[in-house]
């Protein structure tokens, strides 16, 4: 209720953008009594930095490689073109 | 030369492109030809793909299964949405670590660019458990192998 207040939106829209930096590991909340409590979470802006870092790294070699591949194909491309 | 972009699309997207020297019949081939794919979708050196079954059409399966040589593998499964050859591929895939990961629903776009291709592939970011879930992995085989192949969650 008081994160809605100082924005135009209503408050189970702002309950609804909380659900999601929750769901990403961005904050964290908890229950008290009627209430939910929000706090950011540390590590979870590094934790989606490293993520996409492997990701990179990952999708990096195996295109690298990809390259490879398209090149020998297109010698036997061309063997069947007229 | 930084053939590669990654960026984040909103909340709970993650947007890859990339340039291929090839025209787009070519990489769409290679992405959807098992004997193609196993040579290249495969992570860090001495991993190989000795399971590949890729159904090229609409609700056909997708099997990827990886190992190591070591005693150490895991898989991921799929399904093809929509295919509009050598253009535009909508799949849905899953790893298994061994739990299955929340699906990741990918679009991959091959268009021509000069004599090449550019490659936009746009998939879902997984949440932070999943996320977690796949960093650990890579750790775990990271000791022996350098890191895991993530490509695999694409």
């Amino acid at each position: 209720m008081e994160l809605a207040e100082p924005f135009e939106m209503t408050q189970p829209a702002v309950s609804r953008h909380l659900k999601v930096l929750e769901s990403a590991g961005l904050i964290v909340r908890r229950v008290e009594g009627t209430k939910r409590p929000c706090r950011l979470a540390p590590d979870g802006i590094a934790v989606i930095d490293q993520w996409l870092a492997m990701l990179r790294e990952a999708l990096a070699t195996n295109y690298d490689r990809l390259d490879e591949v398209l090149a020998a194909m297109q010698p036997e491309e061309r063997k069947d073109m007229p | 030369m930084s053939k590669m972009t990654l960026k984040t699309e909103g909340d709970r997207h993650v947007v890859v492109t990339r340039r291929f020297a090839a025209p787009p019949e070519a990489v769409y081939r290679a992405h959807t030809e098992p004997k193609l794919i196993q040579k290249w979708l495969l992570g860090p050196d001495g991993w190989t793909m000795p399971v590949c079954v890729n159904e090229a059409r609409p609700g056909g399966k997708i099997r990827y299964e990886w190992t190591d040589d070591k005693g150490g593998g895991f898989h991921l499964t799929g399904e093809y949405l929509e295919l509009v050859p050598f253009s535009r591929i909508v799949h849905l895939e899953r790893m298994h670590l061994p739990d299955p990961t929340p699906d990741n629903h990918v679009e991959t776009r091959f268009e021509p660019d000069g004599t090449g291709t550019l490659m936009t592939m746009r998939m879902t970011l997984p949440d932070a458990e999943t996320r977690a879930a796949m960093l650990g992995t890579g750790m775990e085989h990271g000791m022996e192998a350098s890191y895991v192949r993530l490509e695999t969650m694409i």
